[in-house]
Order: structure tokens, then sequence, then C-alpha cells
């Protein structure tokens, strides 16, 4: 099935980053859930030995082929967000998972895929070189979907990550800059419209708080304050591994979760917070670097599709944890305690490392 | 590439968006840069103040000792219930849970904690003083359901007097330091320090330091484990110059007789205090734990004034008992010897002016023993007429009245002792010569406290030395007992040996001899001393104040020393409303009895009743014109 050539091209480095970024965020878990879940971190890890086989499998077809049946895909993740609509398992008001005996499946977080393929293909195929508007609305459609049904489960934060999807595909496909002009005005002139209708109260309180978290220290702006304070007492060089006190003793919640590279400061000081930020740049600038080096239109937009809502999650959840961004359940990707989103991870860099493998082939 | 495809767009944007990534992850640097390295300090505080928190291990007080090494206040341990807020999420559900699981009225522990709110959030909020065995049990049984995450029960040192009311003035109260005091002293907001008597002359040393446990606590407000602890340092202890049993005596003696006032008893060759008595008196143990309202009001509203310390703030007039500083003055003077004799005839006529004995027949030839002894006003009369009142006024000074005795208690007061500058300067009037005639028996403007007749008796037991009554003999800072600093000497100078014994023998006669002071006596102890009687009202004041519920019987003295020849023990007894000075002398006998019997190894005496007949000849009250007007109290003398 391999060809000795594309092993040759496979990008080891992405591969070895990627890894790395990985065991950090197990070793994370491992020592924030020590008190409460000491074997939270083997679900991750099997998560992790899940992902990478689920990577290898993606790395076996030609991304063409995959963009061919796109179409399928799309159609099957739409029914299963309906399903999960009707029929999901229900975790803190929210319906977002397809319980399957051992762990739970979030299809939200694969939905990112296959918007990712669906927009390549249907940009990437298209014979005139600037999008028109014609062509922008139907992608905008095809995001619109999921972003609806995934917003009603309600998980918005996860929505939202569609919407980059669309934005860095259009962009690099030709967006007029006229059009970016618009979409941005479209962008502030539609705030206070979704703020009157359609954002819900705790949605709204949140944003408040972001905005002045000492009015309410105890209540919302409490984790706001407490990120802040576990990151800034971490110092150079951290409070050592299992040693953070904002982290073990709860004042930072969900610390293995939304908030583990606040935990991560804690503990690993700014030396590592410079070597995941460090770790996060290359995995991004190396499949910037795949999706220049793409043969095709197709394998270029891909790449982006599927490197926007990375770069999205990355860059809000490392704001958010410091304090300076509205707290939202946004995770870290990589590095997060999410078996969903770490299998969806790995198979997105199965896409990215394939493009640029497949770069030479015909 | 396919043909076609024209790649120059999507290359020059991905390059943009290769400049913005690294723009934003340089940004992102910058951000935790700027957190984790220039505010790094101010967040590892707040990361400290978080999950560190500091317990103050509170110091047991200083124990006190009576000079026999009797435990007179000691500490036991109290639990006390605080509020801690930030572990608070709903301050008005953990009230009510509180006030529910612990049995009190939601309205008390609300008041506490509106009084608490102005303190730093940090500081717990004591709601629940003194809590029941059960309480704790209720409220540690509800912590444990992280029903009251914010609630914590403390363990801390309170002051125990085992002889409650005893002593209770000179030994003072605890409490809560008031918001002046933290702020003069330098103490921490909720530190117990001393209100009164002794628990506030000394209250620095028997405070101790307070100790510091540091733990961290989970975000649930849960102890994880101790990070650090200083342990608390327990309070200097002091033993007392009181005897109990001197101390108890004078009380029993009160009580079985049925008087209030005051006594103190002073050892006159050092100047220490073996007791001092007020009363009424208070329970010094309801204050421990923090006095509640009520208990409060009423003590302080209270028309016998249980808080008044007597025996140093208590103003009267001295009556007959002045009259031993008259005859100090007279012979130090040198303008009279012993045998100096003047005819009472019942009065006699000073300054155009008759002034009255209390004898109507008069007591005939009499010199100056024998006119201490039946306490001759004539006689007083003619030495306060020869000396002219700043005679006076410099020997009674020298021997303590009208000046502070300066006792290492709180809110000592001064009696008044006029001369011709004090009545210039408070009324700009000059001294009529007069006046001095009443001055002489005790009367007019004169006013003292019990303590300083006790010293002016020391004065006389002594031969002139005057030194500050003292109460703690020795101390103890854990390492050791070490003696204090013997008292300061106020005055030093020497009577004539002539003076002190014909003082001596006229007290001594007064209660051996003819004299009113015979429910004093004992056999073979010589005991001396002096009866007094502070009108409380003049004649004519009573005529106008009949009918009203005031108390206007009059208040008696005895001022008393033993044995006569080498005294040791010194002191006055003041009964308030006793009517006569006769009717308290049986206290001091009682005092001194318990005294020697102590000193001897015998068994202590119990308090007997008096059984001698009220002395004669009968008292009869005195006319007088001009009500004298003294500081506090309507009060004037009469001469017995």
């Amino acid at each position: 099935m391999f060809d000795r050539r594309l092993y040759f091209h496979l990008d080891w480095l992405l591969i070895g980053a990627i890894l790395v970024l990985s065991v950090m965020g197990v070793t994370m878990i491992y020592s924030a859930t020590q008190s409460t879940a000491p074997r939270l971190y083997l679900a991750q890890l099997y998560a992790l030995g899940l992902g990478l086989a689920a990577m290898v499998v993606i790395l076996s077809i030609d991304y063409r082929t995959l963009a061919d049946k796109s179409h399928l895909l799309y159609l099957g993740i739409i029914l299963l967000l309906l399903y999960v609509m009707f029929f999901g398992a229900v975790r803190g008001g929210a319906r977002r998972w397809i319980p399957l005996g051992a762990f739970n499946l979030q299809p939200s977080e694969f939905a990112k895929l296959v918007v990712a393929l669906v927009l390549a293909k249907f940009y990437g195929e298209s014979r005139r070189h600037v999008p028109t508007r014609g062509d922008l609305a139907i992608g905008a459609g095809m995001v619109a979907i999921p972003f609806l049904l995934i917003a009603r489960q309600p998980d918005l934060g996860t929505a939202v990550t569609l919407i980059p999807i669309f934005l860095f595909v259009a962009f690099v496909a030709g967006l007029p800059m006229r059009m970016l002009g618009i979409l941005a005005i479209v962008a502030v002139l539609a705030a206070p419209v979704a703020w009157a209708f359609a954002l819900k109260d705790y949605q709204k309180e949140r944003i408040e708080t972001f905005i002045n978290p000492y009015k309410d220290p105890r209540g919302a702006g409490y984790q706001q304050i407490q990120a802040r304070i576990t990151v800034g007492s971490g110092g150079l060089t951290g409070k050592g591994f299992r040693q953070g006190t904002q982290g073990q003793l709860r004042f930072l919640p969900v610390a293995h979760n939304d908030f583990i590279f606040s935990a991560w400061a804690e503990e690993r000081g700014f030396l590592g917070v410079l070597a995941a930020l460090g770790l996060y740049l290359l995995v991004i600038w190396r499949s910037l670097e795949a999706a220049r080096l793409s043969k095709d239109r197709l394998g270029t937009f891909l790449v982006l599709g599927v490197l926007a809502s990375f770069t999205f999650q990355v860059f809000y959840n490392i704001t958010m944890s410091a304090g300076l961004a509205p707290v939202k359940g946004l995770t870290l990707p990589l590095m997060s305690y999410g078996g969903s989103s770490l299998i969806a991870t790995l198979m997105g860099f199965g896409l990215i490392l394939n493009v640029r493998m497949r770069r030479f082939t015909n | 590439m396919r043909p076609g495809e024209d790649r120059r767009i999507p290359a020059a944007r991905i390059f943009v968006l290769q400049v913005a990534v690294v723009a934003g992850f340089v940004l992102l640097a910058g951000t935790f840069w700027f957190f984790q390295i220039i505010q790094h300090e101010q967040f590892r505080e707040m990361a400290e103040n978080n999950h560190q928190r500091e317990l103050v291990l509170r110091a047991p007080r200083g124990v006190l000792y009576d000079r026999n090494g009797r435990v007179l206040v000691e500490n036991r341990h109290s639990y006390s219930v605080s509020i801690v807020r930030p572990f608070t999420n709903d301050i008005d559900r953990t009230i009510r849970l509180l006030a529910a699981v612990a049995g009190v009225e939601e309205r008390r522990i609300r008041d506490a904690v509106a009084r608490g709110m102005a303190q730093p959030a940090y500081r717990p909020i004591v709601v629940i003083q003194d809590a029941s065995l059960a309480q704790v049990a209720a409220i540690m049984a509800r912590r444990l359901d992280f029903e009251l995450p914010d609630v914590v029960v403390e363990r801390v040192p309170t002051r125990r007097y085992p002889t409650d009311s005893l002593a209770a003035h000179l030994l003072g109260y605890v409490g809560e330091a008031s918001e002046r005091q933290v702020a003069a002293d330098g103490l921490r907001p909720g530190a117990i320090v001393g209100q009164a008597g002794i628990e506030r002359t000394h209250n620095r040393e028997l405070m101790g330091t307070d100790g510091v446990r540091t733990v961290v606590v989970n975000s649930m407000g849960r102890e994880i484990r101790h990070l650090d602890e200083v342990p608390p340092t327990e309070g200097r202890r002091l033993q007392l110059t009181i005897d109990y049993d001197i101390q108890k005596a004078a009380e029993d003696g009160f009580k079985a007789l049925g008087f209030w006032g005051a006594a103190v008893a002073l050892d006159p060759r050092t100047g220490e205090v073996l007791a001092l008595v007020s009363l009424p008196a208070y329970d010094p143990n309801a204050f421990a734990t923090g006095i509640d309202v009520a208990t409060w009001n009423a003590l302080n509203t209270d028309k016998l004034r249980p808080l008044q310390n007597r025996a140093i703030q208590g103003r009267y007039s001295p009556g007959s008992t002045f009259k031993i500083v008259v005859a100090v003055a007279a012979l130090e003077e040198g303008l009279v010897t012993p045998d100096f004799k003047v005819r009472c005839d019942g009065g006699a006529t000073f300054h155009g002016r008759y002034f009255r004995c209390h004898l109507k027949g008069g007591h005939g030839v009499v010199d100056l023993r024998h006119a201490i002894e039946k306490s001759c006003n004539v006689y007083f009369y003619t030495l306060g007429n020869m000396l002219g009142v700043d005679r006076i006024h410099k020997w009674a000074t020298r021997m303590g009245l009208g000046v502070k005795s300066e006792i290492d208690l709180p809110n000592e007061v001064e009696g008044i002792m006029p001369s011709t500058e004090w009545k210039q300067r408070r009324f700009g009037e000059r001294w009529y010569a007069g006046e001095t005639i009443s001055v002489a028996i005790g009367q007019g403007q004169v006013s003292v406290t019990p303590i300083s007749l006790a010293v002016m008796m020391s004065v006389v037991a002594n031969g002139g030395i005057r030194f500050a009554p003292r109460l703690v003999r020795a101390y103890d800072d854990g390492d050791g007992w070490r003696p204090m600093d013997p008292p300061p000497v106020l005055e030093r100078f020497t009577f004539k040996p002539t003076t002190t014994a014909a003082v001596r023998d006229g007290l001594w006669l007064a209660v051996n001899g003819a004299g009113t002071a015979g429910r004093a006596r004992i056999p073979g102890l010589d005991v001396s001393g002096k009866t007094g009687t502070a009108q409380v009202i003049s004649l004519r004041g009573r005529a106008a104040a009949r009918g009203s519920d005031r108390d206007l019987r009059d208040h008696g003295w005895f001022v008393f020393l033993a044995p006569r020849d080498n005294p040791e023990i010194a002191g006055v007894i003041f009964g308030e409303h006793s009517e006569h000075g006769y009717s308290t002398a049986p206290i001091a006998r009682h005092m001194i009895a318990t005294y020697f019997a102590k000193k001897r190894g015998e068994p202590l005496p119990a308090f007997t009743a008096p059984g001698l007949p009220a002395p004669t000849p009968p008292v009869e009250e005195v006319p007088i014109d001009d009500a004298p007007v003294s500081d506090t109290v309507a009060s004037a003398a009469v001469g017995r």
C-alpha cells in the first residue's frame, strides 16, 4: 500500500512535534488528576494510540479519493449530528455525545474534518481563479448547517471553530479584499444583534465577566482571575511536576481540560510555555509549508481547512488560559483531555501529512 | 501542478498567514513573559493567599497566683466558631444553617457578622464564643458534609477565674480590644486584652505572643497539610502580693455583716498589698468569652455601681480618721508634745463661731493620746487652729492624702486636700481661718479614697515611709521566678519617735481602751485603730431629701494597724452606709486575726459577729450648718 517514496516524503519533524505535544498533554493530565481521577491519563493514552492508528489509515488513502467521497462523509456527519440532537447523551446540560460503551463519541469534533474536506473539494475544483459571491454563499451554506446543529447542542465553542475553516479557505482561495472588508463590517454590526437575540444568558455573563472579572471574583469572574494567578505564579521555571497549587488544590477548575495550558504554565513555568508555544508554532508552520508545497489547489485548501480550526483553537485556548479571553468550553488540541478531540486532531494531521507526502504523485 | 491553476494568490496569502501566525505566537509569548516574569511576584503572592491560611494560635495569658502560690486566674479551653468569608458562597445561607445547627438566635450571628465585615476578608469572624461540645459536634458533622465549608471551629485558651467574683476589681477582666486599643497598641483586631485591674495594667506582659500555623487548604477550604507552625508563647506569670485568705477574710466579713464597701490591707514594711476589696463585685468569668449586652447593661446601670472599684475610685469624707494626720502634723511641726492638754466642755469658739464636740458634756481635760482614743473634736479644733490649713495640707500630702497612691491599677482617682492655694485656684477665693477648724476633724472639703487612708496608716505604722502600694511580687517568663523591683518610695522622712509612739498609743487606746473601736480588739495582738464617719448628706439636706429613695445613711470608716509596736499590717475598711465606723471594725479584726493565724501556722479563724454592744457614750449627730460639698458625693463628716 505504501510506496517507499511516500515514506520518504513524510514530514517526520511535524509528526515528532505532534507526538511530543500529545505526550506533554498526557503528563499534565496525569499531574492534574492524581487526586481526583488517577486513571484518567490512561484513557488519553488509549485515545492517542487510536488516533495514531486512524492517522495511519488516513495516510494510506489518497486525499483526492477522500475529497471525492466528501459529499458522502458530509451527509454522514449531518446524520450523526441529527442523531446526537435527538438521542445523544446529556452531560452538564448539553447533548453532545453518542455513548459507545467504553467511550463517548463526540461527532462535532469530526465535523471539522468533514467541513474542511467538502470546502477544499468545492473551491479546489472550481475553474475560477477567484471565488464569486455565489461560490462564497454556497461554501458558507455548507458550513452553516453543521454550525447550527452543533450550536443547538448547545456547544457554541465547537460550532465557532467551523467559521475559521471557511474564512481560511476562502481567504487563500482568493477572496477579494473588498469582500473581506464587508465581512468585517457585517461581523461588527452583527455583534449587538447576536448579543440581544442569539446569546444565552450564561454566555452573556461570560463576556461581561471577561470585561471586568473583579466585578464578581467569587462567581463568574473566578475562573478568569484564577487562570491568571495560575499562570503568573508559575514564574520562570514553574513549581514542578505535580507541585502546582492552583491546579492541584482545584482553585483552577478543569485543569486537565480547558485550562490545561494554565496548569502547564504553573508547573513548567515560562520555559515550559516557550517550549509548548514553539512546538505549536512548528506544527502550524510546517502545515502551512505543506499547504504551499501541495501540488494542487485541493490539497492547499484541505490543509488550510484542517489547520484553520486547529490554529483558531490553539490561539483561543492559550489566550483564555492566561485569563485574557472569555471563558469558553474550547479545548487545547493535542494537550487537553478528550478522546474524540485527540483522535479527530490526529486524523486531521493525517490529512495534512497526506497532502505533503503525495505532492509528487499523480 | 494542474494546468490552468493559478498558484500566485494562494502562495502570497499563505505567506500572509505565516507572518500572522508568527506574530500571534510572539504576542502570546510576550503575554506569558509579562505575567510569569514581570508580574510573577504579585501572582505568586495571590496564589499563596489562595492556598495558604495563617491561623492564629492564641497565646494563653499568664497565670496569676497569690503570694502563697494559690491560683487566682488561669486559662481553660473554649471553642469558638468563626466564618471564613473567602470560602463563603452565600452568607445568608451560612448564617441560617449555622443558627439552626447550633441552636442560637439568627440575629446574634447576623450581628456578629455585621460587626466583623469591616475587617479584612481573610480574617475569620467569630460568631459563637465558648460553644458547647454539643454545638461543636453538630457543626463539625455539617462541615464534613460540605454544607458549611466556610465555618471553622477553633480551640482557644480562655480566661478562668476560679474564685469567681473574689478580688474582681483587683484582678480585672479581659475582653476584645477596642478599635482605639488596636490602633494605639498595635494589636491584632479581635485580640483579647485586659480591660480592668491587673489584667489591664500588666496586659502587655500577660498577653504573651500569639503563634501562627500556616496550613495549605484546597478550594473547598479543607486543610490539606501543615507547612509551618510557630507555637504561641504563654504570657508572663505573676505572683501577686495578695493573700487569698486575707482577701477572703475581708469579703467574708462584708458578706456576714451585710455591707457593701471597700477594704485595703498593706504590709507597711514593704508597701505590698495584702488585700484589696471593693463590693459589690462582678464575676469576671462573664467577660472572658465576650459579655452579652444584657449583662453589660445591667452592670452599667446598676445603682450599686458594681464596676466601680471603690478602693481607688470612691471619694469620701475621711471624718475622724483625719485626726491622725492632724496629730502627726502638730507633733512633727513641734507645736505640741504628746502631753499637750486641752479642756473640752462640749464645744469651743474659734474665729467667732462656736464649734461643737460630739459629746455634749465634753471630755474634760485630755492629752493627745486620749484625744485620739476618744476622738475629741475640741482637741483637734485647737491643733488645727494652731497649724493652719497649709501645714495640715503639707503633712496630709506627705502621708498620701489628696494624691494618688500610685498603685499599679488603672483609673485611680485622687482625693482633695484643701489649702489656701487650692481654694484660690479652685474658687478664686481666699481661705478663711474658720474653715481650717472643720478641716481639722476631716470635714469641709476634705475627701479621700480608701487606698489613700490605707497608705496614711501604713506611713504611721512604718514611721514615715510612703511606698507606692504594689500588687506584684515576682514574675516568671517561663525561665523561673524573679522578684520584682521594690516599689518606689514616694516620701521618706523619719517621724520623731515620740510622734509615732503617741499616735500609736492613741490608736491602741481607741481599740483597747475606752474608745469606739472595741470591736476590733484581739487579745494579745495590740490591734490599734480609729473609726470615722462620713456623712452622706447634711442635716439640712437630709430634711430636703426625705422621702426620696436615696440611701442617706452615713458611711463608716475604720483604719487600723497591728500590732502597735512594729506593725506588720495596716489598712482601712470602708462600709458604705454602715452608719458607724465601729460597724465594720469586726471585718478588720477578722483580717488581722487571719493574718496572724496564718503567720503562726494556726487554723484560720471563722468570722464571728461582734459580741460587744455599741460603744458608749452613745453617739450623737453634730448639726452642721454649712453642708460641705466634695467632688462626687455630697458628704460631710462628723467626729466621733
